[in-house]
């Protein structure tokens, strides 16, 4: 029997800041230590194209030179120097990929308000996640590195894009590209063990009653994330310990010298890489589906479709991988079966574009920040989406492979659809998770100079892609400068919107005005609007009862 | 967390302690009362196995694209560790959930009876008579401490319940208590 522990005493929670915050186990705390350490990241790696932006804003190279990298032109001599620029382009995607979407998105909301969203007091191994974190801080911190280690070329960091291909990635010279496989193997580690906790939590601790199909839509993406993330990131896992052992031990899994085969590499990459691309989205349409829920003032429009068609877009995601390589010489049915198993993708994203936008019909509608953000995200997503579908097609691939318009068709689901996703729950979530207010009108300014800096930027690369400028180069001939021109001010537009963005978070921490309305936006359909802003260090400790979260008129 | 009243024969509160004996159901040696303490889980067995299945049958998917390759048996010790990871912490967390504690009074007799998550289930057993009940709102390791005091040890009781539910708990049990005291002396 349990003996009682009344002798020992003085056990209240009197957490410092070194404890809440560095030894922390509360779901709470690791989700809002996600999104500040992810959003360090983002800043990391948005410098890292405003630069790239800068460089390619005039034909010639005027930046980075090999006599040194400059911020501002000079009249001196300057040689080109593409080392630099191929390690900026693996570092932002490298960064974007690993550390900064995902960490924000599932790391962050997906910690913070999964356990709220199925009344569950905590995850399920509270400790377990405070390992998934500080391993993805460490991972973070490896990435920054191999930035900055002795790489290829005698130069700095290694430039062999975030894909990490061979040969180029088994050769490239120094520890740079060690460090970064590194990064990536942590922070697989730390997905993996974060995925388990939150697959574990969502299965075994929804609160009494809470069936599978009435599963609030957000913890149901969070769940098929976590999924995608238990079974591509071990796949991932093994394709980078072969690159390691290639580099460091001699073996030849993808040389050919040694019976191996660089393309084996490419279809094992991507076999993780696009279910990447759905870990990276599916939390975003958690958010957009509460968001446009709320603020049409109606229950989202299809509730089991929304389910399912996210169930049905990451089951597709693990069948259509390689429509990442067209170019590497497939059969014709090989390529004719991935081209078509790439175009069913289009119909559960169709059946979720068409229930958000059947929920706004005959709602109320306003537009708060949040529900702008998710206007944006609706928009601009379906705008990716549309090109991914030419992109589908084997035979028009061979035009765009590795132009522009590659770059602006995943800029477009990623940077302007996952991105718009990510700040559509800030703006949402911010008073529930600070107790304070953000000024309206600041939201919206930020709304409108990322949403036309984000799109100055990315558009014009359809046009770039048409006209046959090829990806990761330094420089261009003279004909492609316009569009080169107008997409570099509007990086800076977006860069502008940003900083705005970060000054505005800091003002509204400490003077924005203190909401205790609990449910803010008028919405009461999820058990996070039951809760103080910002929620007690312990939640649900009570399980919630039915009446509390099952206000849906379809369960 | 649920507490889940099993058995209670101590009739309404308003009746100070009334206590239905003659009323048949069980007789004479039947627990009066019984408490059932325990943590919430809500993952089937068949819920797991189905969970396992689509996992595993995913994952066959790289590997039957490897078949022949030497990158395969890289491969393999990486996907068997994410599915074991999975399968052991759900287990985990369903062993954890096994902790249950059954406090069960008869007239003459109070037992609470512990399973353990892992490691054998704890007995404790005394009389009613002189068994102690107490609530500790400070002091203890947990907000609202209950522990019950006889047979020669003090022992907690839903120590894993929230501060609110075992403030509910010891005043249930304090009013069943002392009812059986006062029947006693009638």
């Amino acid at each position: 029997m349990a003996d009682s522990a009344i002798h020992g005493h003085e056990h209240e929670d009197n957490r410092g800041f070194f404890t809440r915050w560095f030894m922390s186990t509360n779901h709470k705390d690791i989700g809002v230590l996600y999104l500040v350490v992810g959003g360090l990241a983002g800043f990391i790696s948005v410098t890292f194209t405003v630069y790239m932006r800068l460089e390619l804003m005039e034909p010639g190279v005027q930046y980075m030179c090999l006599e040194g990298a400059r911020l501002l032109a000079s009249a001196e001599e300057c040689t080109p120097n593409g080392h630099l620029w191929n390690v900026l382009i693996t570092g932002h995607g490298i960064l974007m990929m690993f550390f900064v979407v995902i960490p924000a998105l599932f790391g962050g909301f997906g910690n913070y308000f999964m356990p709220l969203h199925i009344g569950a007091p905590d995850m399920a191994f509270p400790r377990l996640n405070n390992l998934s974190f500080w391993l993805y801080v460490a991972g973070t911190s490896l990435a920054v590195a191999s930035v900055m280690a002795p790489g290829g070329n005698d130069q700095l960091g290694s430039g062999v894009g975030w894909v990490l291909y061979p040969p180029l990635s088994t050769t490239e010279g120094g520890m740079s590209m060690d460090l970064a496989i590194f990064a990536v193997h942590v922070s697989g580690a730390s997905s993996i063990l974060g995925a388990i906790n939150i697959i574990t939590t969502f299965l075994n601790m929804r609160a009494p009653g809470m069936t599978l199909h009435k599963v609030p839509l957000f913890a149901w993406s969070i769940f098929v994330t976590a999924w995608l993330i238990l079974l591509a990131l071990p796949v991932l896992a093994g394709a980078i310990t072969m690159l390691l052992t290639d580099r460091n031990f001699g073996t030849t899994f993808f040389d050919p010298s040694g019976g191996g085969d660089p393309i084996l590499y490419q279809h094992i990459l991507w076999f993780f890489g696009h279910p990447e691309v759905y870990i990276v989205i599916v939390p975003a349409f958690g958010i957009i589906s509460h968001v446009i829920s709320t603020f049409s003032r109606k229950p989202i429009f299809g509730y089991l479709p929304m389910v399912y068609a996210m169930v049905a877009i990451g089951g597709l995601g693990f069948v259509v991988w390689a429509h990442h390589m067209y170019t590497v010489g497939m059969s014709l049915t090989q390529q004719s079966y991935f081209m078509l198993a790439t175009m069913v993708i289009a119909v559960p994203t169709g059946v979720k574009i068409f229930s958000w936008i059947a929920t706004m019909w005959g709602g109320s509608v306003t537009f708060e920040t949040p529900m702008l953000w998710a206007f944006g995200f609706l928009f601009l997503f379906t705008v990716g989406g549309v090109t991914g579908i030419v992109l589908s097609q084997a035979g028009v691939d061979r035009v765009y492979h590795d132009t522009y318009y590659v770059v602006a068709h995943f800029h477009y689901v990623m940077s302007l659809g996952a991105v718009f996703g990510i700040f559509a729950g800030i703006y949402y979530w911010f008073t529930k998770m600070t107790g304070r207010a953000y000024p309206e009108w600041a939201g919206k300014l930020h709304f409108w100079t990322f949403f036309i800096g984000a799109n100055i930027t990315f558009f014009p690369q359809h046009f770039l892609g048409r006209q046959g400028m090829p990806r990761r180069y330094i420089d261009y001939p003279e004909a492609f400068a316009t569009w080169n021109y107008v997409s570099s001010i509007g990086a800076f537009i977006s860069f502008a919107s940003f900083l705005f963005f970060i000054g505005m978070i800091a003002y509204s921490l400490k003077f924005g005005r203190k909401v205790t309305t609990p449910a803010y936006w008028g919405d009461e359909q999820t058990l996070e609007w039951t809760l103080p802003n910002p929620p007690p260090e312990h939640t649900f400790e009570i399980l919630p009862t039915q009446d509390q979260w099952d206000k849906q008129p379809h369960h | 967390m649920p507490v889940e009243r099993d058995i209670d024969r101590t009739g309404a509160p308003g009746k100070t302690g009334a206590l239905s004996r003659s009323a048949g159901d069980g007789g004479p040696d039947a627990p009066l009362y019984q408490v059932r303490l325990r943590p919430h889980r809500s993952l089937s067995r068949r819920g797991f196995a189905t969970f396992i299945v689509i996992t595993c049958l995913l994952l066959t998917l790289p590997l039957m694209a490897l078949l022949g390759s030497a990158a395969l048996w890289v491969l393999l010790p990486f996907l068997w560790i994410a599915v074991a990871g999975v399968w052991f912490a759900i287990h985990r967390s369903w062993d954890d959930g096994r902790l249950t504690e059954v406090l069960t009074l008869w007239p003459d007799r109070i037992r609470l009876h512990r399973e353990n998550p892992r490691g054998a289930p704890q007995e404790w057993e005394a009389n009613p008579y002189w068994t102690r009940l107490e609530l500790h709102a400070e002091g203890g390791p947990v907000e609202n401490y209950i522990t019950l005091n006889g047979g020669g040890r003090c022992v907690e009781l839903g120590a894993f319940l929230s501060p609110e539910e075992r403030l509910d708990l010891h005043g249930e049990l304090a009013r069943i208590l002392a009812g059986l005291d006062i029947n006693a002396r009638r």
